[in-house]
């Protein structure tokens, strides 16, 4: 099947999609979207420095028209969520985004109700597009630099003005080996102090729910969800994280949760491994003395 | 300004996962019917808009005739008017399809808004494919809009930070959750002239789906029993923790 993938330049995103491009057989070309060297291991690159979806959607679409693309792919991210489904409609054809997993078909598994359900599809046409979820395929190690050709984008119909991003000091969440993660059972801003403290210790990052960002706490960039950061590591400490479907639907990969909170009765315990009863304000330091003694 | 808000009601996405439970592939009756997730940040910002534009807000929804009584939580938060086009496809194209038929009945509208995704299927897909459809500019991922003269100027939250995009003409956002648009709790006065609104009904057009077979929906299984540490001591609380995560080899 003639495949296309549509990414940032970003190691990581490119090498999830190529292993989901695997599934469709031939070796998949490439539109990468910004500035930057592009790895190896693609067929044809095409390249543009734009990034803003709504300008780049009509010369893709002549794109895949005239090369006669039959599997588009995208991950669910920003870009991918400007793009594909304007594109789709564009095109008449079918979109499944949030793509955790895929057969031979091909028939693709994406999540219902916030994660509480999983539905199964078969595509039944080509061309389709799918959008991909972060951390649910391994990264494909690309080697290598690619010589691209670029895509001419004309009639702009955005503009950026500014670009800032969030600093988030450390590891990235999405690559944290330990997510150290506060809800809105923190009760303050000051709450997050001392998980970065501890996620500091454990060479871990520090993510937030939604309810932790929808007060101000903490920054929308670190937000773990359905609609947040996808996140994947061994250990995921959720503290005064109620563990509202949505939450969860952003740690399905995580290997071990650890709950902290004040309520027995909260649902991050029926996903949790290893469970606390009690004041975060209590176990954390306790957490993060032991760390400190160990480390003496 | 016109501008015009897609609202969908949806069972109620506080149910945990413990108690969910599906009918035919879809969630059980007995759940609770609530305005989408970020549908109500979206309606917050179309209100936000109107009080500062003197404009007119229009909620648009497509779903069941029963739900009206929900919806009308849309109207309560600051909504003039409301369309609902009766229907229960989950069809994407259908969806949008009925969506545009609708916001072509209101008139000549210059902003609509939608929450980035449904609280059931998931998806975001339907505001892309209704910007579109409609030949208005999308930008997804929106917390905060200023509008100026036919121009605009928007903030989009992306996985790094956050981007400010300006552009002009008629265009579609969708709304994701920030600080600035965290749903007001409408007044009593409001709620209450809400319930004698008359809502405009519609009847659905029948476009072609998208060609995908929906093979099954299924509740995935959690077999993992939570081990609750004990917490009369919490420094060894703490090591035991730690000790245990290392030995399975977690740390």
């Amino acid at each position: 099947m003639k495949t296309l993938i549509v990414e940032i330049v970003d190691p990581a995103r490119l090498g999830e999609l190529y292993t989901v491009s695997k599934f469709f057989g031939e070796t998949p070309d490439l539109v990468a979207l910004g500035k930057g060297e592009v790895p190896g291991g693609f067929g044809k690159v095409y390249q543009t420095e734009e990034i803003l979806g709504a300008n780049i959607i009509e010369p893709l679409a002549d794109l895949i028209k005239s090369e006669g693309y039959e599997a588009i792919i995208f991950s669910s991210s920003t870009e991918g969520n400007s793009i594909a489904s304007p594109l789709a409609s564009l095109l008449s054809i079918p979109i499944l985004p949030e793509v955790i997993g895929i057969e031979e078909g091909p028939v693709i598994k994406k999540p219902l109700y916030g994660g509480k359900a999983i539905a199964t599809y078969k595509i039944e046409t080509t061309p389709f597009i799918i959008t991909v979820r972060r951390n649910c395929f391994e990264k494909e190690e690309l080697k290598g630099k690619s010589e691209t050709v670029p895509l001419e984008t004309k009639d702009k119909k955005l503009e950026l003005l500014a670009e800032r991003e969030e600093k988030v000091e450390g590891i990235p969440l999405e690559e944290a080996q330990v997510v150290v993660t506060g809800g809105r059972g923190l009760g303050s801003a000051d709450g997050f102090k001392m998980l970065k403290e501890l996620a500091d210790l454990l060479n871990g990052a520090v993510g937030a729910s939604r309810g932790a960002v929808d007060e101000g706490w903490a920054p929308p960039q670190i937000q773990v969800g359905q609609t947040g950061k996808i996140v994947a590591p061994n250990v995921y400490f959720a503290i005064g994280v109620s563990g509202a479907s949505q939450h969860l639907a952003g740690i399905t990969n995580a290997k071990c949760v650890v709950g902290i909170n004040i309520d027995e009765e909260a649902n991050i315990f029926k996903r949790a491994k290893f469970g606390i009863v009690e004041d975060y304000k209590k176990v954390v330091p306790a957490l993060i003395e032991v760390l400190k003694e160990e480390k003496v | 300004m016109n501008i015009v808000v897609c609202a969908k009601v949806v069972p109620d996405y506080e149910v945990p996962a413990s108690d969910f439970e599906l009918v035919n592939g879809r969630a059980h009756e007995r759940f609770t019917r609530v305005i989408g997730l970020y549908d109500e940040n979206a309606i917050e910002v179309g209100v936000q808009l109107k009080e500062k534009h003197n404009g007119n807000l229009t909620i648009v929804s497509y779903g069941r005739e029963d739900d009206i009584p929900v919806l009308r939580k849309a109207i309560a938060m600051g909504g003039d008017k409301m369309i609902l086009v009766i229907g229960q496809s989950d069809d994407p194209y259908v969806i949008a399809e009925n969506l545009k038929m609708a916001i072509e009945k209101v008139g000549d509208v210059d902003i609509v808004l939608a929450g980035r995704q449904s609280a059931d299927m998931d998806r975001g897909v339907v505001p892309g494919i209704l910007a579109a459809m409609l030949g208005y500019t999308f930008v997804p991922q929106v917390t905060k809009i200023e509008s100026l003269n036919g121009e605009w100027k928007v903030t989009q939250v992306t996985e790094k930070g956050v981007r400010e995009i300006k552009g002009k003409g008629k265009a579609l956002f969708s709304i994701t959750d920030d600080p600035s648009n965290v749903p007001r709790i409408p007044p009593v006065r409001r709620i209450l002239a809400a319930k004698k609104m008359p809502v405009e009904k519609l009847e659905e057009v029948k476009p072609t789906s998208m060609a995908v077979e929906e093979l099954s929906v299924e509740i995935p299984k959690m077999e993992i029993k939570c081990e609750f540490l004990p917490t009369e001591d919490l420094k060894e609380t703490a090591r035991m923790l730690l000790k245990k995560l290392k030995e399975e080899r977690y740390l």
